[in-house]
């Protein structure tokens, strides 16, 4: 299933009905929704935070198949940014020398399997995977 | 959506989802605390980096008076998300 969703922060109660749709049609732990909606909306927000010059839409797709939900992302009229490759925040520093920003993205490579990152013609596509359970497959 | 509110002893109760469109919600509440408060998360299913960055912005201004914030109750999903983050180095969880 696919959706397109507004570049704003009110889509965010509508992307997150979309995957728990998903999640019920297909009778998936819970505990695993909960880690996809965390990546899902942290790519979202990060999306809003330093791609928002553009108010074309971002679609979602979400697919089941050979033990893994597969999430993809497709962002149009960006620039070109890696996150994958960004620095992880140090997270053992004491909360006197930690700073803002990073997280999000540190956790959404935590809560996933694999991420791919990819761009062409000004569009950003990240597909993300994660692998679910031999009886939710 | 997100349900927060303070109690009369002056703890937080947070049920439902603390994603980042209830940051200013949250926010609204976690800035009235001005001493050692105690933040309920039996009722929180979710929580994001914007939830936890307002929670570590909380501690960070609690401590300076030498007040603190503790956290009880969190389902494991939300352990787990602390444990990656650290923030169980930061907070006092009961």
């Amino acid at each position: 299933m696919q959706e397109k969703f507004k570049r704003d922060l009110k889509s965010l109660s509508r992307v997150f009905r979309f995957i728990d749709s998903f999640f019920s049609k297909h009778h998936l732990d819970s505990s695993k929704k909960q880690e996809v909606l965390l990546a899902v909306e942290e790519l979202f927000t990060n999306v809003l935070k330093y791609q928002a010059k553009s108010a074309k839409g971002i679609t979602i797709g979400l697919r089941k198949g050979n033990g893994e939900v597969t999430i993809r992302m497709i962002i149009p009229d960006t620039e070109a940014f890696d996150f994958t490759k960004a620095k992880d925040p140090d997270v053992d520093l004491p909360i006197e020398l930690r700073r803002p920003g990073g997280l999000g993205i540190y956790l959404t490579k935590r809560m996933v399997d694999r991420i791919e990152f990819s761009y062409r013609n000004r569009t950003t596509t990240i597909t993300l995977t994660k692998t679910i359970g031999a009886s939710d497959a | 959506m997100l349900d927060i509110r303070l109690t009369e002893r002056g703890d937080v109760i947070l049920a439902g989802r603390f994603d980042a469109a209830q940051l200013e919600k949250a926010r609204s509440v976690l800035d009235t605390l001005v001493s050692t408060s105690t933040v309920d998360f039996g009722g929180l299913e979710y929580i994001s980096s914007a939830g936890l960055g307002l929670l570590i912005a909380t501690q960070r201004r609690l401590k300076e008076g030498g007040h603190e914030l503790k956290l009880r109750n969190l389902s494991p999903h939300i352990r787990d998300i602390f444990k990656i983050a650290r923030f169980d180095l930061i907070f006092r969880i009961e």
